[in-house]
């Protein structure tokens, strides 16, 4: 496409609503709908066009029947492929937080009331699609693999809502703009050195049933597990006794940015970005201290990992 | 559940599953069958098996290009070698014909299925301007119906989804076309139509078989078979007898021994003198098309329509070929005296026989013209008995040689009118007397539906005029002289004489009525439409002689209407149902103007006491009606709502 069409093409998307993102929920009215034909709805304009004219010429009117009746199908599929859209409510706009670099599934949640069923909606952005059809209560989900390339929050933009339904003459569109922002995590390092130690190695153990190493033997306590019974051992006893494990305790780990030192900006964010996901994996508590911020509390587990990672996503820019 | 599918890009061509394909090939094949109906037997025949062959060869992976430029230019050359060279409207149709069968040839994707079914939908269109019968209207039904339903498939595919069941899909097809109808039919009515043609209408390379401008015996042989009207004529007031319904197409005055022709310079003439007899037949005829311009009047002709011409030997000509069904107001009465006066250079015409053909005939006319002295009329007399006695009708003749006249006289002694019009004009001219022959359609069946006269190609008819002192030129029917059964019964006659008049004819000539009378409506009401029936049917509005341009502005404004109509469709499609609701926001929207919109998060009640506290004028009131808008809304009591929406209605801020 030459530059000049490329330039005026970006001018007039500008101008279509809505102009500034907006909060959902959405309906689509007739006012941001837009209508223009495909390329081959213009090669059936076409067709039509060069048909009137010879039965005209002609002043053949079955000829002129014909080709009349093919216009007014068109225009008609027109009007089907606004009604495709009007009426449709955006609900909401939701994604997991992925890393940077990986897609990230956009969930567009789509609903409509007036019963009309919609088929084959598609949701384009940024050059991915992704098609849907609304199920017997009038609800839809549109899925779009969004490319994302730096961590921190993520505009979605205008999503653009489209159809060819019925006949495939005429692109239908309306654009979403919704006023959220979507977290992206930083890339975490590929290949991370091990975990971070501090203090001295002495392991702690505590008592945990599902330990590996046998600890010692106690009374059976109404609640055990049958399983944790050791049966030899009672019946020399005479009554139940269970057998405790115990579980290596590791220590909490510090992930400190003060510590990278010899790292640049971003890839030290990447180094951390790793641990947390290193430590989420083994287990492991684990901390984060961040310059500017007060330390996370040690933990573990889903919330603790986002947090952290939220943390790090958010950091400002070098 | 939601069907949920990511296709990687938009660029990327879609590849087509079978159903799809079957489709557009069904579609592409019911296009091209109307188009096959109006060509030649073989060609269509042939385009037909190529076009199966290529569809299923093509089905798995398209044909290497090589082969189908072959293939392409196989085809072509037969369209040449069937047609001849000279291109015509049936050419150019069979041309389309050969690109659309070797088009499945190449069906990959979705963009190939489109471009078939495009241009598949041509072919009807290409059909109608060769043939527009109801067999071709029926086929390009089907075939737009198919092609939008294809079309419809090729949208589900591009998106990914199972297409519905086929209900579903008709009735969504349903309605697309109920909603275009009415706008597709107010274009075909009150769009300006061309009064004359902005380039020419080519002719078709093959000419049907019919009234022209040339008659040679034996060549209507095809046409004396075909059994499809040519004409159609309803009589204000009375009709003539059949025996004299003698329907006048093209004269013919020069001879060559073979092949009658009209004589051009002749006919530039002016028509001469005429004495008309007391009666009077007012009649329109209804011309089916024929791409010739020939307006086949009663004998003879008082009125010349506008536009129509009259030729010397009054012959009606149309100012453009036919193509069209065309309707004309004409108005004839039997001749009494035409053309009195025979001047010289006519005469000498009339009188022309080519000096080395048929000298048996000449010699018999020389004989009967010495032995009858200066009557006229006894020779007529001599000859018709002689024709009476020893000819016979027959379809079944041999070629003519070289004498075709004296063969015809002399040997065979059997033909049909060809013959017996062209052997008695010649007779008469060796007899020297001026004679010409004359063709045209003679009788026609009434339809008793509808009162009006049929008139078919197979009544095609030539007979002799021969010039008498005093009486002019009188028409001489010698073939009626042999058989006049075969001359002014019509097809319904002939076929209940050849039954026994069994219980199953007459219901059979009855659907035979029935089927002309729709046809006759179809041609009346669709066909033959054209500029100056528009002015007609606008004329009851009290419009009058609308100029093009005022007709476009009339077209604009009511197109305008329907559109607006399907707008109003679309609003209405998209607002809210509950009338209480619709009732309510329109209230909070009058609100809103002041800055006192309800925000999407607020109950009903608080907004009111919202506004209440803003608007104290108002206030009271709206907090009444929105503690009625919840009752109403939320505790469903009983009884109408109509009293809380027109309080709605009416409240202001």
């Amino acid at each position: 496409m030459p530059a000049a069409l490329r330039d005026l093409r970006t001018r007039l998307q500008a101008l279509e609503r809505p102009r500034a993102p907006e909060r959902l929920p959405v309906r689509i009215g007739r006012r941001r709908i837009y209508v223009l034909p495909t390329r081959f709805g213009l090669f059936y304009a076409l067709l039509v066009a060069a048909m009137l004219l010879g039965a005209l010429n002609y002043n053949n009117n079955p000829a002129l029947l014909l080709a009349l009746l093919l216009g007014a199908a068109g225009l008609a599929s027109l009007i089907a492929s606004h009604l495709q859209l009007s009426g449709l409510q955006v609900d909401a706009v939701s994604a997991e937080p992925v890393q940077a670099g990986e897609p990230m599934w956009l969930r567009v949640s789509l609903s409509t009331r007036d019963g009309r069923r919609r088929r084959g909606l598609r949701g384009d952005l940024e050059g991915v699609l992704a098609w849907t059809a609304t199920a017997e209560d009038g609800s839809a989900e549109l899925a779009l693999p969004v490319p994302t390339r730096r961590r921190g929050w993520l505009d979605p933009g205008r999503l653009r809502l489209s159809t060819t339904q019925p006949l495939g003459l005429a692109r239908a569109w309306s654009r979403i703009w919704p006023r959220q922002a979507l977290l992206v995590y930083p890339r975490a390092e590929a290949h991370p050195p091990p975990l971070p130690e501090t203090g001295s190695d002495a392991q702690r153990s505590r008592v945990h049933p599902l330990g590996e190493e046998p600890h010692q033997l106690r009374r059976y306590r109404s609640g055990d597990a049958p399983r944790t019974i050791a049966w030899k051992h009672s019946a020399r006893r005479d009554s139940l006794v269970v057998r405790e494990y115990e579980r290596a305790q590791q220590q909490d780990v510090l992930l400190d940015w003060a510590a990278l030192h010899g790292l640049a900006h971003e890839p030290r964010i990447s180094r951390l970005a790793a641990w947390v996901d290193q430590a989420e994996r083994e287990g492991r508590r684990y901390r984060l201290r961040l310059p500017g911020q007060a330390d996370t509390a040690a933990g573990r587990g889903p919330e603790h990992h986002h947090a952290c990672l939220r943390a790090l996503a958010l950091l400002p820019r070098a | 559940m939601n069907a949920v599918a990511v296709a990687p890009s938009a660029a990327a061509p879609v590849p087509l599953d079978d159903g799809s394909r079957g489709w557009a090939l069904a579609a592409a094949a019911l296009a091209l069958l109307p188009l096959l109906l109006t060509l030649p037997p073989g060609l269509a025949a042939g385009f037909g098996v190529t076009a199966a062959v290529t569809a299923t060869i093509g089905w798995r992976r398209p044909l290497p290009g090589a082969l189908r430029a072959l293939l392409a230019l196989a085809m072509v050359a037969a369209v040449f070698a069937v047609m001849g060279t000279r291109f015509g409207r049936d050419s150019g149709c069979a041309l389309l014909a050969a690109m659309l069968a070797i088009k499945p040839s190449e069906l990959r994707d979705l963009r190939d299925a489109r471009s078939l079914v495009g241009f598949a939908l041509f072919a009807p269109f290409a059909a109608f301007l060769l043939d527009q019968g109801p067999l071709v209207m029926a086929c390009a039904l089907a075939a737009v119906l198919a092609s939008l339903l294809t079309l419809q498939r090729l949208a589900d595919l591009e998106a990914g989804i199972a297409p519905p069941p086929a209900r579903q899909r008709l009735a969504t097809m349903g309605r697309l076309v109920a909603i275009g109808l009415p706008l597709a039919l107010l274009a075909f009515w009150l769009f300006p139509r061309l009064g004359s043609p902005l380039w020419g209408v080519p002719e078709r390379a093959l000419a049907r078989p019919g009234l022209s401008d040339s008659m040679s015996p034996g060549g209507w042989l095809d046409l004396m078979a075909d059994d499809t009207p040519a004409m159609r004529a309803q009589f204000d007031g009375p009709a003539p007898p059949v025996d004299q319904m003698y329907w006048r197409g093209p004269v013919l005055l020069d001879y060559d021994g073979r092949t009658w022709t009209r004589s051009r310079w002749l006919e530039s003439l002016p028509p001469p003198q005429v004495r008309s007899g007391r009666a009077r037949w007012d009649y329109e005829l209804e011309i089916e098309a024929t791409d010739r311009r020939d307006l086949p009047a009663l004998d003879l002709p008082t009125t010349v329509p506008d536009g129509a011409s009259l030729s010397h030997g009054f012959s009606l000509s149309a100012p453009r070929p036919l193509s069209a069904p065309s309707r004309w107001r004409l108005q004839s009465a039997p001749p009494l005296n035409v053309e009195a006066e025979l001047r010289p250079l006519v005469r000498q015409h009339a009188l022309a026989l080519p000096p080395d053909h048929d000298p048996r005939t000449r010699a018999l006319g020389r004989q009967w013209r010495q032995e009858a002295g200066g009557d006229d009329q006894a020779i007529i007399e001599r000859a018709l008995d002689w024709i009476r006695r020893d000819f016979s009708y027959t379809l079944d003749t041999p070629l003519p040689g070289r004498n075709a006249v004296d063969e015809f006289l002399f040997e065979t002694r059997s033909g049909f009118c060809e013959h017996f019009s062209s052997a008695f004009a010649v007779l008469m001219r060796a007899a020297d007397i001026p004679a010409r022959v004359v063709t045209g359609y003679t009788g026609g069946y009434r339809n008793p539906l509808g009162g009006y006269w049929i008139v078919r190609r197979m009544d095609a008819h030539a007979w002799v005029e021969v010039w008498l002192e005093g009486r002019g030129w009188t028409r001489v029917d010698p073939t009626a002289a042999v058989a006049p059964e075969r001359i002014y019964d019509t097809l319904e006659q002939r076929a209940s004489a050849a039954g026994d008049g069994g219980l199953g004819m007459p219901r059979l000539a009855d659907f035979g009525n029935v089927a002309d009378w729709l046809r006759r409506g179809w041609n009346d009401l669709v066909l033959g439409f054209d500029a100056s029936r528009q002015q007609a049917l606008l004329r009851p509005l009290g419009l009058q002689h609308l100029q093009p341009a005022q007709l476009l502005l009339l077209f604009a404004a009511s197109a305008a209407l329907a559109l607006a109509g399907m707008v109003w469709l679309l609003a209405r499609g998209e607002r809210e149902r509950d009338p209480l609701l619709r009732a309510w926001h329109r209230l909070g929207r009058r609100y809103a103007r002041f800055g006192l919109g309800r925000a999407a998060h607020e109950p009903a009640q608080a907004w009111a006491a919202r506004v209440a506290a803003a608007h104290p004028r108002s206030g009271p009131a709206l907090l009444a009606l929105s503690r009625r808008f919840a009752e109403a809304r939320y505790a469903a009591l009983h009884g109408g709502i109509g009293r809380l929406l027109d309080d709605l209605a009416r409240h202001r801020p």
